[in-house]
């Protein structure tokens, strides 16, 4: 893959000041209607026409960016609002007011002489005529996509205040064959699809897929040695190793906020506890001590908690404790069970498993134990993972078939979606933000 | 290593099994010389009665019946203390991934201890846990292991 290269540049037009991340409608059920012409270049003649071949690609990815969000509307890129470069900066917003947009994105694709790109985005609020933010990139032509990405998140940030998941991975487990005789795979791809590849050759079962938060590395667990181990794998290199020393089972690994640590799952007999251990592995650091089987644990953004799953009461319910183990206090109480927790990138909600009996749901709780909410039927859905946006999550979901699929849900309590993969899929994580 | 001897061993049987619709003129092949672990699992399984053992839903606790089961297998095992033996534990189907993964590691590890309580060599018997990575009901399988030609079999700490 190609390295991504954020050449900042001096951007063109009057500097005008980054205003806040002032979301424009706050509260209002809608989604909010931003205008999205086709972007712009500087250059002319035969260049420039390609130029425009390249802006019009970017605009497009943009819009297909914001239409899988709940909390956008693009209008549909019509050539016949082409506008002039200086324009980029200087929009007219009267005439987007008319078709009621409240958002309004800018931009252009530039040649450079050693073959990359400038690629440039603003945004504006329509209503007060006023920019709220720009980015600019130089790319190589691969990476376009990627720019155009950070240009959606651009937007998306400054529309809605939320983070957007547009320049991010997602890992998954790719399953083949049959149920007897599952090929597991660790898989990884950008979260639109592209650049899907295989991080282990499929001869050993593999679980559990972790991204550290800027997708750089990633931990999962192996049965290479004939028993569950946690390894690490750096994504830039392809450089494998286990992380940690000794014979141990070990499981259910995440990386901390800012990727220094891993929080796990470990053995010592029958006893299952939590874990810490520098992200490079090292003498770990025991977080819980309780009889019973704690497991699953997730840091808050602010790294200051860790909340995890234990059966200590009799059946599986949702814990915080702080990052050192201490102040241990449980947030779900009832007959139900509730695991595999995962914190989100806002802090405000905790996503779980719902499991009665034998059916399965994907929820969401506040970290004080209010506010619990179940945002899919089952009956066999499990492993949420956030978008950094905080808005959705992806989670695997069995099939009446009995096959595992990737599915993404809204925490606003649409319908989830199926996503495209290239086989059967299971045990979904989804990264932060790439560089 | 170990895992691809240990696969080929396996389908070794039923190659060498006769299927009863398709016998042919030719006299009977040579009956194959059967691998000394299979003749060892087979007699494991007919004395001890058996090489599983099962657990209630969401349960590590041995019941009566498993007990039984490994009091016979131990004693076989004390009979053959050249055998090494790795318990296999299985999480609930329905189960989520990690609990299944450690609930099948305490299955494995309750049987493991109790066949050390029975005068075991901790060294004799490792454990670990598949999880639900393996179709079937929540168990624990003892499978004997066979000798240490692609090194010694896996070893976790005892319970302490």
């Amino acid at each position: 893959m190609t390295a991504f290269r954020t050449g900042v540049f001096a951007l063109l037009g009057a500097a005008a000041s980054a205003a806040g991340a002032a979301a424009l409608q706050p509260g209002q059920p809608a989604a909010t209607v931003i205008a999205l012409p086709p972007m712009t270049s500087p250059d002319s003649g035969e260049r420039g026409n390609q130029s425009l071949a390249y802006a019009w690609q970017a605009t497009q990815l943009i819009e297909a960016d914001l239409r899988q969000t709940a909390e956008l509307m693009p209008l549909s890129p019509d050539r016949k609002d082409y506008y002039s470069y200086p324009e980029v900066t200087a929009p007219t917003f009267s005439k987007w007011r008319d078709r009621a947009a409240k958002g309004l994105i800018t931009g252009f694709v530039q040649q450079r002489s050693d073959g990359r790109l400038t690629i440039g985005c603003y945004v504006y609020d329509v209503d007060k005529g006023r920019e709220l933010g720009r980015i600019g990139f130089v790319v190589a032509k691969d990476d376009l996509r990627r720019a155009a990405h950070k240009c959606s998140g651009l937007a998306y940030k400054e529309l809605t205040g939320s983070p957007g998941m547009f320049d991010t991975r997602i890992a998954y487990v790719a399953e083949t064959g049959a149920a007897a005789n599952r090929v597991k795979r660790i898989a990884v791809m950008d979260s639109d699809g592209y650049n899907h590849s295989y991080v282990t050759p499929g001869g050993t079962t593999v679980l559990t897929p972790r991204l550290s938060p800027k997708a750089h590395r990633l931990a999962y667990v192996s049965f290479q040695d004939g028993l569950p181990q946690i390894r690490i794998v750096d994504l830039d290199t392809g450089h494998q190793q286990p992380l940690l020393q000794g014979a141990a089972m070990s499981f259910a690994p995440r990386y901390s906020p800012d990727g220094r640590q891993i929080v796990f799952s470990m053995m010592l007999g029958a006893n299952s506890d939590i874990y810490v251990v520098g992200e490079n592995g090292g003498r770990p650091q025991r977080l819980t001590t309780s009889p019973g089987i704690d497991t699953d644990a997730s840091y808050s953004p602010d790294g200051s908690k860790i909340v995890f799953e234990s059966d200590r009461s009799g059946t599986q319910q949702l814990y915080i404790m702080d990052a050192d183990g201490s102040n241990e206090r449980r947030i779900t109480f009832s007959t139900a069970s509730y695991s595999s927790p995962e914190w989100s990138p806002d802090g405000k909600l905790i996503a779980f498993t719902w499991r009665f009996g034998d059916t399965r749901r994907i929820g969401v709780i506040a970290p004080d134990g209010t506010g619990e909410l179940t945002l899919t039927r089952g009956p066999a859905d499990e492993a949420p993972s956030w978008a950094s946006s905080s808005r959705e999550l992806v989670f695997q979901r069995t099939e009446a078939n009995g096959r595992p699929a990737i599915y993404r849900v809204s925490v606003d309590g649409s319908a989830p979606r199926k996503m495209t993969i290239p086989q059967d899929g299971s045990d979904p994580n989804w990264s932060g933000t790439m560089d | 290593m170990r895992k691809i001897l240990l696969i080929a061993l396996l389908v070794a049987v039923p190659a060498s099994a006769q299927l009863p619709g398709l016998r042919r003129r030719e006299p009977a092949p040579p009956a194959p010389v059967q691998n000394t672990i299979e003749v060892l699992r087979a007699d494991f399984a007919a004395q001890a009665g058996g090489t599983t053992v099962y657990f209630a839903p969401g349960s590590a606790q041995l019941t009566a019946s498993a007990r039984t089961l490994l009091v016979n297998q131990a004693m076989w095992l004390r009979q053959h203390p050249e055998v090494a033996v790795r318990i296999e534990g299985h999480g609930d189907p329905t189960d989520t991934r990690d609990h299944a993964l450690a609930l099948g590691a305490e299955r494995s590890a309750e049987a493991r201890n109790y066949l050390i309580l029975l005068g075991l060599p901790a060294a004799q018997i490792s454990a670990m846990t598949w999880g639900k990575e393996r179709p079937g009901p929540p168990s624990a399988v003892t499978t004997l292991v066979p000798p240490p030609s692609g090194g010694p079999p896996p070893m976790v700490p005892a319970a302490r």
